[in-house]
């Protein structure tokens, strides 16, 4: 489709072409506007196509094939090692830990969405109302959002502690409690900590994304409810959720995919323990493929199981943005 | 009650709400903010106070060494250069976002190649990989090519984080332009670039701020891609550093605090004069992108 102009360019006329604004249409080289643009489109696009390739595509492919390879300390200078088969996936299947990992991340995804929806959509529904300082409400809700993840390990790694953690304290003040909890050392306890933890991270992306798509419901909509004698529950239910149902299955979907990612918090919070209780998918692959022992490839193996479950939902996800998709028409047509 | 006292106590209900959903979702970072001034001896007095306490800056003294505070910090290694290093990896972050997705989002908008839609489905693909799988193998091939512990590895992949979405929001942003824009420059005669850099990008502006706030809050805040790409020596942004002071066995937690809350100011900064431009982005870019 790109194809150099035959006939050969004067310099003359380069340099003509370069000056801004050229007023003698003339002197362009005789490469038609079409293809002119379309060179140019792809000359725009070649930065963006290089990066993609080198830091998506390649560390893609690579972990396929690193999953099929036998590491160790002593290959990881090389770009390859030696044929493993499937015995990265074997090992990967029948470790006790990583088979808790990839169980536990599923138990960590679903209760982060739900208790990020439930809150997110209720926090949406309250930023709707007409309050004095809604405004200033709504800016503030972003803050747990901006935050470095580490930052919000620590915090809540801060409050957490069993002696001297603000959240103890509390407790104990109000007279909820009469001893110290064990968040951080009790197994059990650990993994619902690292969840209210990513709850509270995840609020803000639920409450303004489920905000903004309740500021399209049309008014018209809802007064029209209000004058047919819908009460406030089921104007929600008959009426808001269905117009909105699009956004929430976007914001959900993002949600898991966001979710089954997670790293940082839990490195900062628990570092995937104790007793491995909060190891999740993500921290586990790290601790196989940097730990002492070197091995990329059941790392690598667990990285694809990780993979394989995000990327599940790109179909879906393409479907749902396909209004962007179509999008296609440009300037030169 | 009639509708009028009804509304009106609605009204204050809602704000009763948002007050407390408020506190609950601020609380933390006030608590790392007043731990951040507390004293050592108070920190480990196994008690909260929810007022500073005794409130020093011994703990900031540590962090960027300072003379020699009366803080025992166990750990060297100064956060100032900690600092510094994360503003040239934040800012390095915003530049390859930029260069690589200004022109390619205006490519994807504005001119009809056979690729936008290959493209534009493997950025909303891109956006759903895993870092850790991005990590690992950046983390053996960037070793391979003897890149391990620069900036530029760090950069690149920090870029993974930004540069999907900057395509995709400033795509959006495009659309808005008239196509008539460029009709008219080329009919002046401007050339694709000309067109591109004196009349696009100058109109972009407000798109580009959103862009590069995401890229340089990525960059600052990037943990995953650090701990494995700088594989622990040398180069030490500040979300390593905190990592650090946090260490296996026992928490520094005068000198961990004071520097969460250090990683925290660009963030708050962002709140205080670019609020618009982030709620912009974050809508922008998980929906109507």
């Amino acid at each position: 489709m790109l194809r150099r102009p035959t006939q050969p360019t004067g310099k003359a006329q380069a340099e003509a072409v370069a000056a801004f604004p050229s007023v003698d249409t003339d002197v362009r080289p005789r490469l038609s506007g079409w293809r002119r643009q379309q060179l140019a489109g792809w000359l725009f696009l070649v930065p963006a196509i290089a990066y993609l390739l080198f830091t998506f595509a390649l560390p893609i492919v690579y972990n396929v094939m690193l999953g099929f390879e036998r590491t160790s300390p002593a290959t990881i200078g090389n770009f390859t090692a030696p044929f493993a088969g499937i015995d990265n996936y074997r090992f990967v299947f029948n470790d006790p830990s990583s088979r808790d990992a990839i169980v536990r991340t599923f138990e960590f995804t679903f209760g982060s969405l739900l208790g990020q929806f439930v809150i997110g959509f209720a926090l949406a529904l309250l930023f709707s109302l007409r309050f004095p300082g809604r405004t200033i409400a709504r800016s503030l809700v972003i803050v747990p959002w901006l935050l470095p993840l580490i930052v919000t390990g620590v915090i809540f790694k801060f409050m957490f502690q069993a002696e001297g953690g603000a959240v103890n304290q509390l407790l104990m003040n109000v007279g909820v409690v009469d001893h110290r909890i064990q968040w951080l050392n009790d197994p059990h306890l650990a993994f619902w900590t690292i969840l209210m933890a990513n709850i509270w991270l995840g609020i803000p992306f639920f409450t303004l994304l489920l905000y903004s798509a309740l500021q399209d419901v049309p008014v018209e909509v809802r007064e029209a409810a209000v004058i047919d004698g819908a009460g406030p529950w089921q104007r929600l239910r008959l009426i808001i959720v269905p117009i909105i149902l699009p956004v929430i299955e976007v914001t959900l979907l993002l949600g898991f995919v966001f979710t089954v990612k997670v790293f940082d918090l839990v490195v900062g919070l628990t570092g995937g323990g104790p007793a491995n209780s909060t190891q999740l998918i993500t921290t586990w692959s790290y601790n196989l493929s940097f730990g002492q022992n070197g091995t990329f490839g059941e790392g690598a193996a667990l990285n694809n199981v990780l993979l394989v479950l995000a990327l599940i939902c790109s179909p879906l996800y393409l479907l749902l943005s396909r209004g962007s998709l179509r999008r296609s028409r440009g300037a030169d047509g | 009650m009639s509708r009028r006292q009804r509304s009106r106590a609605l009204r204050w209900l809602s704000t009763l709400a948002a007050v407390v959903a408020l506190v609950v979702i601020l609380f933390p970072v006030y608590a790392i903010v007043v731990g951040s001034f507390e004293s050592t001896a108070t920190l480990f007095s196994g008690t909260f106070y929810w007022l500073p306490h005794a409130a020093t800056l011994d703990n900031y003294r540590t962090v960027f060494q300072i003379g020699s505070a009366g803080a025992q910090s166990t750990v060297s290694g100064s956060e100032t250069k900690d600092v510094l290093t994360s503003l040239i990896v934040g800012l390095g972050t915003v530049f390859l976002a930029l260069v690589v997705a200004v022109p390619a989002a205006y490519a994807l908008s504005k001119y009809r190649l056979r690729v936008t839609l290959v493209i534009v489905s493997s950025l909303l693909v891109a956006q759903i990989v895993p870092s850790i799988v991005l990590a690992t193998s950046l983390f053996i091939v960037f070793n391979w090519i003897h890149l391990v512990n620069t900036y530029p590895a760090l950069i690149l992949a920090d870029g993974t984080y930004a540069i999907p979405f900057a395509i995709l929001v400033l795509r959006a942003f495009f659309f808005s332009l008239p196509n008539e824009l460029m009709y008219a420059a080329r009919v002046d005669g401007a050339t694709e670039w000309q067109t591109f850099r004196l009349i696009v990008i100058p109109l972009a502006r407000s798109a580009v701020i959103t862009v590069a706030l995401f890229a340089f809050l990525a960059g600052w805040g990037d943990f995953i891609f650090a701990l494995t790409i700088l594989n622990g020596a040398g180069i030490e942004p500040i979300t390593l550093g905190i990592y650090t002071y946090l260490g296996n066995y026992s928490t520094d937690w005068g000198a961990v605090m004071a520097s969460a809350a250090i990683a925290m100011i660009p963030a708050g900064v962002t709140l205080a004069v670019a609020q618009r431009y982030i709620a912009t982005g974050l809508t922008a870019g998980s929906v109507k992108g």
